[in-house]
């Protein structure tokens, strides 16, 4: 018994390596010797080993408890415990992807709204055809009275319903407006800039384009001389300048602008699009570009965008010009040829143009 | 992912090192550090605290040995570590608890951390086995063997301690005890 602790003592100093190197020695020889003592070596360094283990993690353990002393697990488990309501839980869980799946949403959005506003301009297009009596035409009139025109009609005494602007075509009276202008029933007269009026007769009108052409039917009427400007062929380009001559009053009045789109209104292409100020009574001017070439016919602006007008394009023009007969104009106006006006300073321009622009009224 | 918790948490290596040189503070840090992470991942996945508890002290026991047992290399943060080993031991409880362990809601990345769990199985079964055999060997016997081979009392103390006449008695009341222990140890 007393050997067997004894043994047992030195087998432990042995594998914790507390014997002395002689003492080290002999025990290696007699454990070398001895399966018996071997056997207890091995058995005893297992049992060593797990007891450490089972040491270290003891403490570890205790360690830990100590720390865990100094959690709130209640206040915590608040915080990360899942949410009673099932959308909450669904939203922390999937916060990212959500977060991706509704800013791709915003996006797509917003691109739709894009293409769509691209699309389509919101406002409506104006027609220009001014009502005169709410314009303060009155004034001009009284001047009118007191010149003493004799080839005035007595109907010029009450103020006209509607009224526009048109521009010659040819020499022998013949006037090219917007349809919307003279649309419907009444007489028209068209007033020049020095004042005298004509009675004028529908000769050709083209809805779809907005464009009419009116003949002067008046015995007072004499030719024009031959017009100044000319028809543009061809397309004008985004910001070409143009200017119109019109009548939003009773006296021509000069805008100025440049061409902004070579679509109108919703993408048509019948129009331009034309950042110029317009007015009621615009309707049916002559939009020249600096060379005197007429590339469009002022016909609306939008009621939403400032400065936003447009006008049918020359080409639609010379369509209608095409579809009355060529005998019955007399020095009409030219097509795609240099006009008289090129190199004119822009007020020499407007000079010379005024006599062809006229003020249409209709009763 | 998820809610952002504030607690404080130390560097990575910070923790390695405290660990390898035995630093009760490292621990500690650690601990705090990401218990937060743990216990959101077992609320919500059909654990109370006290799951959370034992959980994150057997994850954080397999970080300890594999630290100790010097093959741990950092080839991915402590964080993701835990957590991926966490997971491992919630999992295999769900299982054996016969809880559904579909849709399981997860707050981190996961690692594959398998072997080490089964290595953590093996060493768990050893210390249960020595926490029964312990258990088994009754009074005194289990206190002297736990005073020499845990607390690091020495003889003369513990011979003190039971009141034992002299070293000798105690001696052979330790080996008799220890004696019995082995036998249990290594019969269980």
């Amino acid at each position: 018994m007393r050997n067997e602790i004894e043994l047992e003592a030195i087998i432990e100093d042995y594998l914790k390596g507390k014997l002395t190197a002689d003492e080290q020695k002999a025990f290696e020889q007699l454990r070398a010797n001895d399966p018996v003592v071997d056997h207890k070596v091995v058995a005893h360094k297992v049992f060593l080993e797990s007891m450490q283990q089972y040491a270290d993690i003891l403490l570890l353990k205790e360690q830990m408890d100590a720390a865990h002393q100094h959690i709130d697990v209640a206040a915590l488990s608040a915080q990360v415990k899942p949410h009673p309501s099932r959308i909450v839980r669904i939203w922390r869980n999937n916060k990212s992807a959500i977060a991706v799946a509704a800013s791709f949403l915003i996006l797509a959005m917003i691109m739709l709204y894009s293409i769509q506003s691209q699309k389509k301009q919101v406002g409506d297009m104006q027609l220009l055809a001014g009502k005169v009596s709410d314009i303060k035409g009155s004034q001009d009139i009284i001047v009118r009275t007191i010149n003493g025109d004799n080839r005035r009609k007595s109907t010029d005494a009450t103020p006209a319903k509607f009224g526009g602007t048109g521009f010659a075509i040819s020499s022998n009276g013949y006037i090219l407006t917007s349809y919307h202008v003279i649309n419907g029933k009444g007489s028209i007269y068209v007033q020049n800039s020095k004042g005298v009026t004509y009675k004028v007769v529908r000769y050709y009108t083209d809805p779809v384009n907005d464009i009419a052409i009116l003949k002067i039917s008046d015995d007072a009427f004499t030719n024009l001389g031959s017009l100044p400007y000319s028809i543009k062929k061809g397309v004008a380009r985004i910001g070409d300048a143009v200017y119109t001559l019109g009548y939003p009053k009773d006296d021509v009045v000069l805008g100025d602008g440049y061409v902004s789109s070579r679509t109108g209104l919703n993408g048509d292409t019948i129009a331009y699009q034309v950042a110029i100020p317009v007015n009621p009574g615009n309707s049916g001017g002559p939009l020249l570009d600096n060379n005197g070439n007429i590339v469009g016919v002022i016909n609306g602006k939008e009621n939403k965008t400032e400065g936003a007008a447009f006008a049918v394009k020359s080409k639609y023009i010379m369509e209608a010009l095409n579809a009355i007969p060529q005998d019955s104009l007399s020095k009409r106006v030219a097509y795609g040829k240099r006009s008289s006006l090129q190199g004119l300073k822009r007020n020499q321009q407007v000079q010379k143009m005024q006599d062809y622009v006229f003020n249409i009224k209709v009763y | 992912m998820s809610i952002k918790l504030s607690s404080s948490v130390p560097t990575d290596r910070e923790v390695v090192l405290g660990i390898l040189n035995n630093s009760e503070e490292a621990l500690n840090k650690l601990y705090l550090g990401y218990y937060p992470m743990v216990l959101q991942f077992i609320l919500n996945n059909n654990g109370d605290e006290d799951d959370a508890k034992d959980v994150y002290q057997e994850a954080i026991i397999v970080l300890y040995n594999k630290i100790k047992s010097g093959n741990f290399e950092l080839s991915s943060k402590l964080k993701t570590y835990l957590y991926s080993v966490s997971r491992r031991i919630w999992l295999k409880k769900l299982t054996q608890m016969s809880k559904k362990t579909q849709n399981i809601a997860d707050f981190e990345d996961v690692l594959v951390v398998d072997e080490d769990i089964e290595t953590h199985e093996q060493k768990d079964m050893q210390f249960d086995k020595m926490k029964v055999a312990l258990q088994s060997l009754g009074e005194p016997c289990k206190t002297i063997i736990e005073d020499f081979y845990i607390h690091n009392l020495s003889m003369h103390d513990i011979c003190e301690k039971f009141g034992y006449t002299n070293t000798d008695n105690a001696k052979t009341q330790k080996y008799k005890c220890l004696q019995r222990l082995k036998k249990l140890f290594f019969q269980s």
